[in-house]
């Protein structure tokens, strides 16, 4: 007769295979203060152990393929890059005169923004330095929707730092490894990022859903969220700086859950699938930093001065108007106001002479001599005599 | 279906391959399951391990060489996502036993059967994820079928051309 263990051999390695793995489970997961189960945010030894394994293996080859591919496909664009660089230069020559204009007089409203913000112990945080970084691998599942960078600990990332791309808000660090770090995106289920609409400022949290599209939940019905506003992150999670691009509203549908309640189906700026590089946001300083304030103070010298100029001279015909309130006539359209009128001025008629001047006569001069008087009086026998009391 | 006894079948053949392919083939699907999303995004409809894990786990008669690297595989795959350690691992692992439990059952030769069982595979995969996740351990996670179906169809697909080219790599006795 074989022996129980020979015989049961098979099963008895899967049960003890599976009877690891659960327990294994059991130690990642603990319940939370409103009593659903969630993941620990951070990893425990042992299983940051197994995910550096597992990176270890898979990245260097990611990275070989990453860069196999990534030189060919430069060769081409460096030629189709070459063909329109001189127009893209004059475009974006152009571009930078206009916004530095912007700039110059946004500058002033900044700086009284901060001025207000230190008067209410508020303290924005403006990104100060960031990190580019190429996307090399993902999790290769859609439930879950992380994906890797090409740098890691040694180029200074560290937990929770933000991520963003050209058109917006990627996701945040999850987890970082020697050379090379896991990005959770905000289209997954367990992420979460504070956002508001631009118009209606209505807050509340992003997270994705099953098909992969970041929505606002938790937001009691409102009508005035229509498809289109625009997406801003919050700023209130600590992670993200206030007012970055997210995307647009682009459906509005009801919780499922929830009675009364809605979810905002977004539509990304960022291409969340289709990432070929990121900006890693390594530091957030409570002043701009110092490129930044090189530039602007470039942009107040080159074209501060003319939106300065013309400030002046606007406050200077302000000035005038209000003190010449005769200029202006309220009911006249602007261009018969006599100060624009160029009409030639109607002629002045010529006064009638008076036939019985008297004191009241323009051009009469009292004499207060008695014999000055009555020689007036000759002269004048009209004039009226004066009364002596 | 062509169906043979296990005993038959043990007798008939025995798939063996080079130590080299046992490691390089399952490190190569998961290297591609990390690398093609990137470039096919949304539309990258498979599971490249769980093929390699049902390849191989069908062509031993022993379940245990499938169970330990369906086993593996599962860890390996769980380390890269921000999930827990252990619900691909279970998932993968019964697959694999299940497979090897099969495998000296049928003729594995046959593509018809090996795409319906890859099919029956994949969809078995993703309601065994979806028991893990959801009902093991309480964590919450909205679920679409077609996250179930399409990955199924596509491994199927791609069964058809990777499995005869896996052949190739066999040792005949």
């Amino acid at each position: 007769m074989e022996p129980f263990i020979v015989r049961y051999r098979n099963l008895l390695v899967l049960l003890a295979l599976l009877a690891a793995q659960i327990v294994g489970l059991a130690v990642q997961v603990h319940r939370a203060g409103n009593g659903r189960m969630s993941l620990d945010p951070r990893d425990s030894g042992g299983v940051r152990l197994i995910r550096l394994w597992a990176d270890a293996l898979v990245s260097p080859p990611e990275i070989f393929m990453h860069a196999t591919g990534g030189g060919i496909a430069s060769l081409w664009h460096s030629y189709v890059d070459l063909r329109n660089v001189r127009r893209q230069n004059q475009d974006l020559q152009k571009t930078i005169d206009r916004l530095r204009l912007e700039q110059a007089a946004l500058l002033e409203d900044a700086r009284q923004g901060q001025r207000l913000q230190a008067l209410l112990h508020f303290q924005e945080k403006y990104i100060y330095t960031t990190l580019a970084a190429q996307v090399i691998g993902s999790s290769g599942t859609t439930q879950s929707r992380v994906f890797y960078i090409d740098k890691g600990a040694a180029d200074g990332l560290q937990h929770d730092m933000a991520v963003i791309a050209e058109g917006g808000i990627v996701g945040k660090v999850r987890d970082v490894f020697p050379h090379t770090a896991q990005i959770l995106v905000i289209n997954d289920q367990s992420s979460g990022a504070g956002v508001i609409l631009e118009t209606t400022r209505i807050r509340g949290i992003l997270r994705g859903n099953a098909e992969g599209q970041p929505q606002i939940v938790g937001i009691i019905a409102d009508n005035r969220i229509k498809p289109g506003e625009r997406v801003l992150t919050a700023g209130g999670d600590q992670i993200f700086p206030r007012g970055l691009p997210v995307g647009v509203v682009d459906k509005v549908v009801r919780d499922p859950e929830r009675d009364g309640f809605i979810n905002v189906i977004v539509k990304p700026y960022a291409p969340l699938d289709r990432l070929d590089e990121v900006l890693v946001i390594t530091s957030m300083e409570p002043r701009f930093p110092a490129d930044q304030q090189q530039d602007m103070a470039e942009s107040e010298a080159i074209k501060g001065a003319e939106v300065q100029q013309e400030e002046a001279q606007k406050k200077a015909s302000t000035i005038m108007a209000e003190r010449l309130p005769g200029l202006t006539e309220p009911n006249l359209p602007p261009e018969q106001q006599p100060l624009n009128d160029s009409t030639p001025p109607p002629p002045i008629a010529h006064t009638l002479q008076p036939l019985h001047p008297d004191r009241f006569t323009p051009g009469y001069t009292p004499n207060t001599t008695p014999d000055a008087q009555s020689g007036q009086s000759a002269a004048s026998p009209a004039q009226p005599q004066q009364r002596n009391p | 279906m062509p169906v043979l006894t296990a005993t038959s079948r043990r007798e008939l053949e025995i798939h063996r391959f080079p130590v080299l392919v046992y490691a390089l083939v399952p490190l190569a699907a998961l290297v591609l399951q990390a690398w093609l999303p990137r470039i096919l995004g949304r539309y990258a409809w498979f599971d490249l391990p769980l093929l390699v894990v049902i390849y191989f786990a069908l062509g031993r008669p022993s379940p245990i060489q499938g169970t330990v690297m369906g086993c593996v595989l599962g860890i390996f795959e769980d380390a890269l996502t921000q999930h827990p350690i252990g619900i691909n691992g279970v998932v993968k692992t019964l697959i694999g036993f299940f497979s090897s439990s099969l495998g000296v059952r049928v003729d594995v030769d046959n593509h018809t059967v090996r795409v319906l069982l890859v099919l029956s595979f994949s969809l078995l995969s993703g309601g065994l994820y979806f028991f893990v996740y959801r009902v093991l351990l309480g964590l919450s996670m909205d679920w679409r079928w077609l996250d179930v179906l399409l990955p199924a169809l596509g491994n199927g697909l791609i069964a058809l051309a990777i499995f005869p080219l896996l052949d190739r790599f066999r040792i005949h006795d």
